[in-house]
């Protein structure tokens, strides 16, 4: 692809292509001339860009026989420049046409051709300096707002001027902050840079000392996160302040003899646990041993400030008038002048040298795991997780309430046994269909018996977990919950429907046909999903072979897939045909990032190579997946349709 | 007419040469106005200068923005804490500024360094676009490409073509109104030209560095400044990890079955290190959390480092902790525990941190736990 990008390009040189040479404004010309002194510096820096533009072709039109510098080619040059943006659409066609030809080009042509291309790279590089360039101007003209009201499109040098002046307002604005020559120059204002620092990061510099957890400093936005001001716990002990569980954890992270024989280091390359060096206990100390732990610090909600009214996220138990907020707290031992950090500075005179521990705490983000559209409990809803064949192995708390049984009466159990014989049908159809989507599927309506022996009517949002590496169904996660009667419903139509199930129950119709009326409804109940997930394992046994096959190559291009093919075969090879023009593009994508594999592996970081050989292919595309998905769910259906009526007549119940 | 054109050329070189000393001229004084230091300067390029002044004149209006409208910020962060539960409102009077010492500047300064060392990762602020308007100077530590290299430039071209749809829905997100102050954490490549060996090569051959993003979404009303993102990009660290009494270590296969686990798993969660052997994490997690180590494990498949965030795992006797994983694909299982899938070329591993002492014990929540209650 890309050899043929460049061949057209030189191509495009020999063909004398229709110029414009409309007038110009004084812009372009003047970055022209700029770019050709930065001419070197971009094949440097460009490099970042390379990957987006590589692969456009993109021309400069106008011959450009002559030498690169010779004056004689400047004038025309630079008009040209002007219009580019309007010839663009042109020269794209006059390049279409070309590539066509390059087709059909002879051998000595080639020759010429070649010689051409050595010049094509920097033609290209020319534009894209020039086409940056002006996307700068035109950026920067935009924020600075004494370009603003102009409608027309100011040149260059303009917009330039207008940026000195505004750059030269904002520095009278900004209090010194770049003025202060005892610092080296930072873009930002140091107290600019910690307001950020502390809006990206909810959290605190702390810093404590080793021997006795006294709390040595701590930057003011603790107070934003415990509640707590800055001068309230300084100089306190911090344990104080901890949850009591979590003391220890603390206690431990602060002392160095305690932690030798626990100090392993894990080498994320090779997996394998450095054992420590030879533990010297005070080199230890100050080295700087690193420390990464969590633990829960006491928020306050005294102070009666606005705070007060905010629901803390992290915090666990109500104690005393506390909560406690998780913290992620990362950080080194260091040896520290006592006198330096101590911001009362007399305690710790004696020691000129004080072992303490530098961390950073950060309020744990666990919220953002869990968007509001994803389960959440509310009172009347209550999470299972079924095995494949529905049987429970994991029934939330709140069940108890909604349907009355504990966890370990329903646990093992299957969920069949529980539905209304009038609602079998339809959610065996669903668990089918379940294993066969990724989708969270709703279920209809239905009546779930309750300990009491009533019904209660729930919805139930349904989906299967598919491992991400296997890629094999695991198990069916349902979030259930009670559908209130529309307030055309009394209470008392409730009852009667809960006692006409009852009514039902006791009489024990099947209704799924082909099941012989002769079993007990639990037992035959059960083997509904039983048999629904011995569908799917077969499928899984049937298609071993190809999705074995398939671990390697994927598709972005399920779509091309079937969804619904007769033969397992064709499927599976249309799946590898799809598999290697994905794989193809891969690779493609993968060297247009300028991005080597090869570099990795050079540079010796088995992990990152190995991950890229192998598991970035077969993983990323989970589209892959589908397809094998997409051939289970033929074979399903054919099994349903051949067999709906007959399949449970050749099972042999074992009662 | 030869000579004329001649000229004519003469004329317009001239003219040329006297609009790019002009122009040049311009540049420096831009470039002179920048904060940066004078080795950076004079190797700027002019692209490079306007970049920085970009970011520069950006950062300045988010800035003033963010001092500005400090009360509607805390409003819309407010929303967001109805929706997300956690935000923090950023600071009202206390950087006032005017009564600033010298001293106090220095102070701020110390302390924002210390921070930023401590944290173990940089500080960037991105555009809705994608734009690094800003990223903190000890980025070359990470990435080893400078602060002045980097700002300015598009995240998309220095982040794993992969992660682009990713990166691109959190920064989506963003414009929506309704997500101010919203949290954010994912995890992405990056190219890093550091070497192992610390040394920083040139960008072709840079490698892919996994960083976990975390940070929140900064809506700023002036229209010039636009809504931006500020990040907090760390490392993820598995390596080095001191490991505490209340951390497990654990070996999985890739699907996420245990095959090793430390012994300090039976004093925090119950099971002995054997009977996990085979098991699946998402056996032993609590049902609610099943997407939160889906992704986590989509991380690991895809990026190879990830963190799982907060979830519950159950307690072998009933009830469950707060957990935390810091997972790694390590290439092979070590030889003196490749007992089983030995074949395996890759596994997990995983450095599980306790956040909770162990919350309802009494409560049997999953099939196992009700077999271990009662066989034990």
């Amino acid at each position: 692809m890309k050899s043929i990008i460049q061949h057209t390009g030189g191509l495009s040189l020999l063909f004398p292509i229709p110029t414009t040479t409309a007038g110009g404004s004084t812009c372009a010309a003047a970055l022209r001339s700029l770019q050709r002194a930065h001419r070197l510096q971009s094949v440097g820096m460009s490099a970042g860009d390379s990957e987006g533009t590589a692969g456009r072709p993109e021309e400069e039109e106008g011959p450009r026989q002559a030498g690169p510098s010779l004056p004689a080619v400047e004038l025309p040059r630079k008009r040209k420049g002007d219009v580019e943006e309007r010839s663009d659409d042109h020269v794209q066609q006059s390049l279409d046409f070309e590539m066509e030809d390059d087709l059909s080009r002879s051998e000595g042509e080639d020759q010429q051709v070649k010689m051409k291309c050595f010049r094509e790279p920097h033609r290209q590089i020319e534009k894209r300096r020039r086409d940056k360039m002006n996307n700068l101007i035109d950026e920067l003209s935009a924020m600075i707002p004494a370009c603003q009201p102009l409608t027309r499109r100011l040149d260059k040098l303009t917009v330039l001027r207008k940026a000195v002046h505004h750059l030269k307002g904002l520095k009278v604005g900004s209090s010194g902050a770049f003025t202060d020559t005892n610092h080296k120059p930072s873009i930002l204002h140091q107290d600019d840079l910690r307001h950020l620092l502390l809006s990206a990061a909810d959290g605190f510099l702390l810093v404590v000392s080793c021997d006795r957890a006294k709390i040595l400093f701590l930057s003011e936005s603790v107070s934003k996160i415990l509640n707590f001001s800055q001068l309230e716990l300084t100089g306190q002990s911090l344990f104080d302040f901890i949850h009591p569980k979590d003391i220890n954890k603390v206690k431990e992270q602060l002392s160095s003899a305690e932690l030798h024989p626990r100090q392993r280091l894990i080498d994320a390359t090779t997996g394998s646990q450095v054992q420590a060096d030879s533990p010297v206990r005070a080199s230890h100390l100050s080295t700087g041993a690193r420390r990464a732990f969590f633990c829960r610090m006491k928020h306050s909600r005294l102070a009666g400030n606005h705070e007060d009214k905010r629901p803390m996220p992290s915090s666990f138990k109500k104690k005393d008038s506390y909560r406690y907020c998780t913290l992620h707290c990362t950080g080194y031992m260091r040896s520290w002048p006592s006198s330096q950090m101590d911001p009362e500075g007399e305690a710790e005179k004696e020691t000129s040298y004080l072992s303490c521990l530098v961390m950073v705490c950060r309020l744990h983000p666990h919220v953002s795991h869990h968007p509001p559209k994803d389960i959440t409990v509310k009172p009347t809803e209550f999470v299972t997780r079924c095995a494949i064949d529905g049987k429970f192995t994991f029934v939330d708390q709140q069940a108890t309430t909604v349907v009355g049984y504990l966890p370990q009466e329903v646990l093992g159990t299957s969920c069949y046994e529980y539905f209304h014989q009038d609602d079998l049908q339809h959610l065996a159809e669903t668990h089918r269909q379940v294993l066969r989507s990724k989708e969270k599927i709703e279920t209809q309506r239905y009546k779930f018996k309750t300990k009491h022996g009533s019904y209660v009517s729930l919805q139930s949002q349904w989906f299967s977990f598919t491992n991400p590496w296997t890629k094999e169904v695991e198990f069916i996660v349902s979030s259930n919950r009670v559908i209130s009667r529309g307030p055309g419903h009394t209470k008392d139509e409730e009852e009667a429907i809960g006692s006409k199930a009852l009514q039902e129950d006791t009489k024990q119709i099947p209704i799924i046909p082909g099941l012989s009326s002769g079993l007990g409804t639990m037992i035959y109940a059960g083997s509904i999903g039983t048999q629904i997930a011995n569908e799917l394992i077969d499928t899984y046994r049937m298609n071993s072979s190809p999705s074995s096959g398939a671990s390697s190559p994927f598709g972005s291009a399920q779509e091309k897939c079937p969804l619904v093919s007769p033969q397992t075969s064709r499927s599976a090879s249309s799946r590898e045909d799809t598999a290697g023009s994905s794989s193809l593009s891969q690779s493609d994508s993968r060297t247009a990032a300028g991005t080597s594999s090869g570099t990795s592996e050079s540079t010796g970081e088995p992990s990152q190579l190995d991950l890229d050989n192998m598991v970035v292919p077969g993983l990323s595309s989970f589209s892959n997946d589908e397809a094998a998905m997409a051939v289970i769910l033929s074979l399903l259906e054919t099994d349903i349709s051949m067999g709906q009526s007959g399949q449970f007549e050749d099972l042999h119940w074992p009662f | 007419m030869t000579a004329d054109k001649e000229k004519r050329r003469v004329i317009s070189r001239e003219a040329a040469r006297k609009r790019r000393q002009v122009e040049s001229e311009v540049f420096r004084d831009l470039s002179r106005l920048l904060p940066l230091q004078p080795s950076v300067r004079s190797n700027l390029d002019k692209p490079s200068v306007i970049r920085l002044t970009l970011s520069y004149i950006r950062m300045h209006a988010l800035l003033k923005v963010n001092f500005a409208t400090e009360a509607e910020t805390s409003q819309s962060v407010k929303y967001g804490d109805v929706l997300e539960g956690g935000e923090e409102v950023c600071d009202g009077g206390q950087d006032g500024g005017e009564k600033e010492t010298e001293e106090a500047t220095e102070e701020a300064s110390g302390e924002t360094q210390l921070h930023l060392s401590t944290l173990e990762g940089f500080l960037m602020v991105l555009s809705s676009e994608g734009d690094m308007v800003y990223l903190s100077d000890n980025v070359s530590k990470y990435m080893g490409l400078t602060q002045t290299e980097l700002m300015g430039h598009n995240i998309f071209d220095f982040t794993h073509p992969s992660d682009h749809e990713e990166i691109r829905f959190n920064l989506q997100r963003m414009s929506e109104g309704v997500w101010c102050g919203a949290t954010r954490t994912f995890v992405l490549r990056i190219k890093s030209t550091l070497t192992q060996r610390g040394r920083s090569t040139n960008l072709k051959s840079a490698t892919w560095k996994v960083l976990h993003c975390q940070g929140r979404v900064r809506v700023c009303s002036a229209p010039s400044a636009g809504s931006c993102l500020l990040l907090t990009c760390q490392p993820l660290p598995l390596s080095h990890t001191l490991l505490s009494s209340h951390t497990f270590t654990s070996q999985h296969s890739m699907d996420m079955r245990f095959t090793h686990c430390d012994q300090r798993v039976t004093l925090l969660l119950g099971y002995s290190p054997v009977e996990l052997l085979g098991r699946s994490i998402y056996d032993l997690c609590h049902t609610l959390d099943t997407d939160c180590l889906t992704k986590n494990h989509l991380n690991l498949c895809f990026k190879s480092q990830s963190v799982s965030g907060q979830y519950r795992m159950l307690v072998r006797g009933g009830g469950y902790v707060w957990v935390e994983s810091h997972c790694a694909v390590i290439p092979s299982v070590r030889a003196s525990k490749s007992r089983f899938r030995s074949y395996q070329p890759l596994c997990i591993l995983c450095v599980t941190y306790i956040l909770s002492g162990v919350e309802e014990p009494s409560l049997l929540l999953s099939l196992d736990q009700t077999i271990n209650r009662y066989l034990s």
